[in-house]
């Protein structure tokens, strides 16, 4: 017996709705709840709309990017970092959450889904050490 | 000591550090349990790669999900908790090799565990290969020299072939496998000795032994005890295996012993199951075929244009009360060229090494024995298969007609030859004269219970007078007319004097 994934439900829902009007949508809605109850599945609704949230993004050309930073990044330097995410993961719209968190020293994290880019001085500092142990 | 010198290097040393920034791929912990990892991210992660955890522990990925990877970790698993963030490396799991791991005693991962101090690597190797193709191969024609000779005479093992050890527990299994280690001395080889899920004292006393009998010099041992996790239990085989290839690409012959496959069978089973693949027969997955086939076709033996070199594999496998039928049993039965199967009975007996001749067999070892072996050894088998029909008719009637008689005394002594002391491995050429005499008739008329006193004492009779012979057998690997002459006077000489 083939198991329906969470993100299977999420998916079938976007496009479900996807191309529909507010009548329609709030129809498809009703079905859902339905479904969801059918099956027991209320308990899995948080990590739906999760996967639902990231299914609208990717196709509507978003992505949700974190930064990590000693302190508040300034305006040019944000606008930078959103052009180069949006050509690096050719998306119209990055969404940037940002997170102070004084142990990087200095310089900035960016998180996009399971990528890592790592500018902190904090990791420049271990890659030294890493150097300077295996160098010896 | 100069501090100035240590600001300057230091500075030099900076000077010349450039931190390149990648994009790294990372995962974060879901759940651990049982040497089991749960990992969420990951997204272009391939099977059988090498994870880091933030504590230094390596995992391997075995299970790629929809929306997380299944990892087993290779260590302590206990410091690792929910939430810890996890980083691919883009490789697949390898261990380190190099020359000077001969003498050494490592764990799954290569990493010295005999407190001698670290390795010198020299290179890394990956656990898991395709094994060589068919165009690599050439068919076994060389002899590996167990000193047993039960083995040698009627079940021969070749370089490169892949003969199963077979019995139940306390049959004598790993004692055959290491008394071919110790008889491996001068024979350009290499051993590996992979011991699986057993006790620390066992191999802390076959470490000693291999010492004593000066057979770690060429000897490495690979160690998943029973009190490390299955991880490692179910990757030992496979290091072993990738230790014995860096020796094979050096065109040496590499002989390699696990020790058991049942063992690793169920530490597979108990990864398989903790990661939810189904269960099949016994509860073992679907694909416990394919790990062992998969690991004893890396034994093989090499033509010269590919580098030559061989890797020999003797796997063990413990039974439950005989029962070869069982699933893992067959399956290694199918897999490898032969088996040697040892029985209780036969031990408790006093037939040791416990060999079942008419079970076990060498399907491609015999064009791998030299000529004066097969000679000698011809009909052995089938003289001891009768023995054994006659021995169990006999017991009904008394009246026996001679020749059945004389078959029965014959094989009462061939019984007895074929018996052999633990850490006693014989040489090739004394094993010949002691056939030569059993087989043509010249040990009938020497009282059954004198028989072992007479094989040694004409072991070094023959030694001594027989030059000729044991220089043929030497050099050309069978006798000549003349040799024979002689090894007949020398064998009439010992036995006119012995009768006396």
């Amino acid at each position: 017996m083939a198991i329906i994934s969470n993100n299977d439900i999420a998916h079938a829902i976007y496009l479900a709705t996807r191309d529909k009007n507010k009548e329609e949508q709030s129809l498809v809605y009703g079905r859902v709840v339905k479904f969801l109850n059918r099956k027991r599945l209320f308990s899995k609704v948080p990590d739906i709309l999760f996967r639902l949230n990231n299914i609208i993004n990717k196709y509507e050309g978003r992505i949700n990017a974190k930064i990590l930073s000693e302190k508040l990044l300034d305006e040019i330097t944000k606008k930078e970092i959103i052009q180069t995410l949006s050509r690096r993961y050719s998306v119209k719209e990055v969404i940037l959450h940002e997170i102070i968190d004084e142990k990087l020293l200095g310089g900035f994290k960016i998180e996009v889904g399971d990528e890592v880019i790592d500018l902190t001085i904090k990791k420049k500092i271990e890659k030294l050490q890493e150097h300077l142990i295996n160098n010896k | 000591m100069n501090t100035n010198n240590i600001v300057e290097n230091l500075k030099r040393e900076i000077e010349n550090f450039s931190a390149e920034t990648k994009v790294e791929k990372v995962g974060k912990v879901m759940e651990v349990f049982d040497g089991i990892a749960k990992v969420s991210g990951l997204s272009d992660i391939k099977s059988s790669e090498m994870i880091t955890f933030p504590n230094g522990e390596t995992g391997v990925a075995l299970n790629l999900e929809e929306d997380a990877v299944g990892v087993i970790i290779l260590g302590d698993f206990s410091k690792i908790k929910e939430g810890d963030e996890v980083k691919a490396t883009g490789k697949i799991l390898e261990i380190p090799v190099s020359d000077s791991i001969l003498g050494r005693v490592v764990n799954a991962i290569g990493v010295p565990i005999d407190g001698k101090g670290a390795l010198k690597i020299e290179k890394t190797y990956p656990i898991e290969k395709v094994a060589p193709g068919v165009i690599t191969r050439l068919s076994v024609d060389q002899p590996v020299a167990t000193g047993i000779k039960v083995i040698d005479s009627i079940i021969p093992i070749g370089r490169g072939q892949r003969e199963l050890i077979i019995g139940d527990r306390q049959t004598g299994k790993t004692a055959i496998a290491i008394d071919t280690i110790l008889n491996q001395k001068g024979q350009n080889m290499i051993c590996v000795y992979v011991s699986i899920g057993q006790k620390d004292s066992k191999l802390r006393k076959i470490e000693t032994r291999l010492e004593e009998g000066g057979a770690m010099k060429y000897t490495v041992i690979v160690s998943a005890g029973a009190s490390e996790s299955a991880p490692l239990a179910y990757i030992a085989p496979y290091t072993g295996v990738s230790i014995g290839e860096y020796f094979m690409d050096q065109g040496k012959d590499v002989l390699i012993i696990y020790d058991d496959l049942s063992k690793h069978a169920v530490a597979y089973r108990e990864i398989s199951l903790l990661l939810r693949r189904p269960p099949g027969r016994e509860a073992y997955p679907g694909d416990v075929f394919y790990l062992h086939s998969r690991l004893l076709e890396r034994a093989c033996r090499r033509n010269k244009e590919y580098g030559g070199g061989s890797i020999t594999a003797l796997p063990i496998v413990e039974t439950q009360a005989g029962d070869v039928s069982a699933y893992i049993p067959t399956n290694v039965i199918s897999i490898t060229d032969g088996q040697i199967f040892l029985e209780t009975d036969l031990f408790y007996k006093g037939i040791r090494p416990a060999v079942n001749v008419g079970l076990s067999v060498s399907r491609v070892g015999s064009s791998a024995q030299i000529k004066a072996m097969k000679k000698v050894a011809g009909t052995l088998k089938l003289d001891l298969a009768q023995f054994r029909e006659l021995e169990a008719f006999a017991q009904f009637g008394s009246d026996l007609d001679d020749s059945t008689k004389r078959q029965l005394e014959r094989g009462k002594r061939a019984v007895e030859v074929l018996k052999q002391l633990q850490y006693a491995p014989i040489k090739t050429e004394h094993q010949v004269v002691t056939l030569f005499a059993l087989t043509r008739g010249y040990m009938d008329d020497v009282p059954v219970d004198r028989i072992k006193e007479f094989e040694q004492g004409l072991t070094e009779y023959s030694q001594n007078n027989a030059k000729v012979f044991f220089k043929e057998i030497l050099e050309k690997k069978m006798w000549s007319e003349k040799g024979e002459e002689e090894i007949k006077k020398v064998i009439e000489d010992f036995k006119n004097n012995f009768i006396k």
